[in-house]
């Protein structure tokens, strides 16, 4: 019944580095749902996301991804997902195309089944004429569109990004929004943390938001101006994290 | 006195200051990883230092002139050894001038500042050329100036025309270097000169060792010296009055040559600012753009997803070093040492066991390169760790990618030795591949995280892995020797320092598997 497991339970899970990064945190993001996380600078989002991801040991505490223990069966739950940090994970001496390869390698797509998707990743993301190109001489925008389309070659349920949109302009920030929902639409979940609230505002179907490593409200945007009597999500977020570092 | 604000004085201030901070930011590495920024101008340990070693050098110069002057050479011969001399220190600057070239178009954040300002152009590209020279000479008036100085105590005054010597030349070989760069940029673009540049500046050190070696590796029975000594004296050319040897005498302080450089370095400089500023502009559009790629047409994408994650991942390796040609320059330097190697294997006279220690030291050096290319340096670490692939895969398909080049660059060689001599040709074998075994696996345990552009730094950055590397070498070089030894003589001592070698090499590598870092 894979309707019943969630797409990401977080169970008590802490980091500290010196002091808490993350502090006893609970979460259950649904499948099929696009799901923000919100918090001020340092309020441990991408900590968070790095432990979801396996990139970080939790001091403590569990994540299950797709219903897979992340400590017990770590390739298990990573077939499943796919991660895009601010910072592209790219190589700037490869082609595009050599890129995606390497990526489908690492997942261990076919080539029958990569190569197409592929392609229409290249097409679609309009990155086609620079696919003969080195990754090094792509404008930031560029590099983005490249990592999402490494991101979603090996078709991941769940796509986790961080601040995907920092730094794009807004052709190709609209490009990745409409490409986040789409892949909602199809049932895919997506998790992803953002300074632009009004991003969160006009994608999110539910919203956390997270301050000092702690899980300080959660629920629909009308939730949450419900729960805190606020007008947009700027004033029910400023209301919420009153007090917390800049 | 200070400069007036926006001066050419004022301006060269500016330009030294950079140079300054610049010795200080080389000296003390660049800012890491971990964000520790460099220091930003030499401390007093530093200062103290190079006075230490400019007083020092004050010593040497007197032991060494004090005997020259008991044998009271005559200029006219002793002005030839110091032309040859300086014509191969201004290939050295030419190199040095061209690297500083570079960072001046591509590199320095401050040209546009500068441009923007209401300050002429002209006077910005004099001032910046000026700068080149200043920093191009330095460093030889502080190794040369004290034998001018101690020259001049001697009775020679002359010799103080070292100096301008030195730095007529530093002159010309920066208004060489940036015609060269900026001719380059033209025929090139800015993005194949970067790379040409940093080439070239790499190789050229290397010169130096294959300088060192040209006597030994020429066959010496009798004839060179006689030969030489008959074209000095036979040709008009090379005769004690040529003009070949003026720079000798511009050292030594003859007025006319003396002059007669200063012109033409001032020559040089006027003709080089007045004829090509505006092109110096141009060429800083140019770098502007360099990070931009021209499109080529557009076609179907070709792909070749392979089958096995292994040839996934050392392709991926293969080809990042391949499309890196200044950190190929870097990592090839090594090959340099071979050379000598080689004419001595080609030779037929090479003695077995120095040809097993060279080839093993030189194996394991080139392996502990790539692999702190493709182990510490993955440009990508969180794509590889968020992937859903044993780390163990990972990390054996990474040492092979760092392995088969050094390998398959002795393979030929070794066969031949084992085709002449079997015995020597296997106990190489096993030395160089234990070597080269010892080397990634050192650099897999203790290795720590970098980048790429940090490889000329990495010993300073990670002393142990280098210390381990650099004792692992020695070990499995040391053995390769005594094992051939041993083949060849037999002799019992050579049994017993071959046990203790071996048991040596493989306890440094458990000691590096003891010291590992932890994996995440």
């Amino acid at each position: 019944m894979t309707g019943d497991i969630p797409a990401l339970r977080l169970t008590g899970l802490s980091k500290s580095f010196g002091r808490p990064a993350v502090n006893g945190l609970d979460l259950v993001v649904r499948r099929g749902e696009l799901y923000a996380l919100l918090g001020p600078n340092g309020a441990g989002k991408t900590t968070t996301l790095r432990m979801v991801t396996g990139l970080l040991a939790p001091d403590a505490g569990h994540v299950e991804v797709l219903g897979v223990d992340l400590a017990r069966d770590p390739a298990g739950a990573k077939r499943g997902m796919a991660y895009l940090p601010d910072d592209p994970l790219l190589y700037g001496k490869l082609k595009p195309t050599e890129y995606l390869e390497f990526v489908a390698g690492l997942w261990g797509i076919r080539a029958h089944d990569a190569e197409p998707r592929a392609r229409h990743l290249l097409d679609w993301l309009d990155l086609t004429k620079h696919a003969h190109e080195l990754t090094e001489g792509f404008s930031r925008g560029m590099k983005q569109k490249l990592a999402l389309a490494g991101a979603l070659i090996h078709e991941p349920e769940l796509l986790i990004l961080d601040e995907p949109l920092t730094g794009l302009d807004a052709a190709a920030a609209r490009q990745v929004k409409d490409l986040l929902l789409s892949h909602v639409e199809r049932g895919g979940t997506v998790i992803l943390t953002t300074h632009i609230l009004e991003v969160a505002e006009r994608l999110a179907q539910r919203i956390g938001i997270i301050r000092q490593g702690r899980l300080i409200a959660e629920g629909t945007l009308a939730e949450l101006r419900e729960r805190t009597r606020g007008g947009s999500l700027e004033d029910v977020f400023l209301h919420l994290t009153e007090g917390s570092a800049g | 006195m200070s400069a007036t604000p926006g001066s050419i004085r004022w301006l060269l201030g500016h330009e030294l200051r950079l140079a300054w901070y610049g010795a200080a930011a080389s000296g003390a590495g660049k800012e890491g990883k971990g964000g520790k920024p460099g220091r930003r101008r030499p401390g007093m340990l530093g200062i103290a230092l190079g006075v230490a070693g400019y007083a020092a050098l004050h010593l040497v110069a007197f032991a060494l002139l004090r005997k020259l002057d008991e044998g009271a050479v005559p200029d006219t011969l002793l002005a030839m050894p110091l032309a040859i001399l300086l014509a191969v220190c201004a290939t050295f600057m030419l190199s040095s001038a061209l690297k500083a070239c570079v960072v001046a178009l591509f590199e320095r954040g401050d040209l546009d500042l500068l441009l923007s300002s209401p300050l002429p152009s002209r006077s910005i590209f004099a001032v910046r050329l000026l700068g080149i020279a200043t920093t191009t000479a330095l460093p030889y008036w502080f190794l040369a100036g004290p034998f001018a100085n101690m020259g001049a105590a001697f009775g020679h005054p002359g010799w103080l025309g070292l100096y301008v010597a030195v730095g007529a030349c530093a002159m010309l070989m920066a208004c060489a270097g940036m015609l060269l760069t900026l001719a380059l940029v033209r025929l090139l673009g800015a993005r194949r000169t970067r790379v040409v540049a940093q080439v070239v500046g790499a190789i050229a050190g290397a010169l130096i060792f294959l300088l060192s070696q040209a006597f030994n590796l020429t066959r010496h029975d009798g004839d060179v010296m006689p030969m030489l000594q008959a074209l000095l004296s036979g040709s008009r050319w090379f005769g004690p009055d040529s003009v070949l040897w003026l720079p000798g005498r511009v050292i030594l302080g003859a007025p006319g040559p003396l002059l007669g450089a200063l012109l033409l370095a001032a020559l040089a400089f006027a003709l080089t600012v007045g004829r090509t500023h505006r092109f110096f502009v141009h060429g800083l559009q140019q770098a502007a753009g360099s990070a931009r790629v021209r499109m080529r047409p557009a076609g179907a994408p070709r792909f070749r997803f392979r089958a096995s994650l292994f040839d996934t991942v050392v392709i991926k390796e293969w080809r990042l070093i391949a499309r890196d040609p200044h950190l190929i320059a870097q990592v090839l330097l090594q090959l340099v040492y071979l050379v000598p190697l080689f004419v001595l294997i080609l030779r037929g006279d090479a003695a077995g066991p120095a040809l097993a220690a060279g080839l093993t030291l030189l194996c394991s050096s080139l392996t502990g390169s790539l692999g702190w290319i493709v182990l510490s340096a993955e440009d990508a670490p969180d794509l590889l760790l968020s992937a859903p692939v044993p780390r163990r895969t990972l990390q054996l398909a990474k040492l092979a990618a760092a392995a088969m080049p050094p390998l398959l660059l002795v393979a030929l060689p070794l066969l031949w030795l084992t085709v002449r001599a079997p015995v020597t040709g296997l106990l190489v074998a096993f030395t160089v591949t234990a070597a080269v075994l010892s080397a990634g696996l050192i650099v897999l345990w203790v290795g720590r995280p970098g980048l790429r552009s940090d490889f000329k730094a990495r010993g300073k950055e990670n002393f142990l892995c280098n210390m381990l590397e650099l004792a692992s070498s020695l070990c499995w070089g040391g053995l390769g020797w005594l094992l051939v030894a041993l083949a060849t003589q037999g002799d019992a001592w050579l049994w017993q320092a071959s046990a203790g070698t071996l048991a040596a090499g493989l306890g440094i590598l458990l000691l590096a598997r003891l010291l590992r870092r932890r994996p995440m």
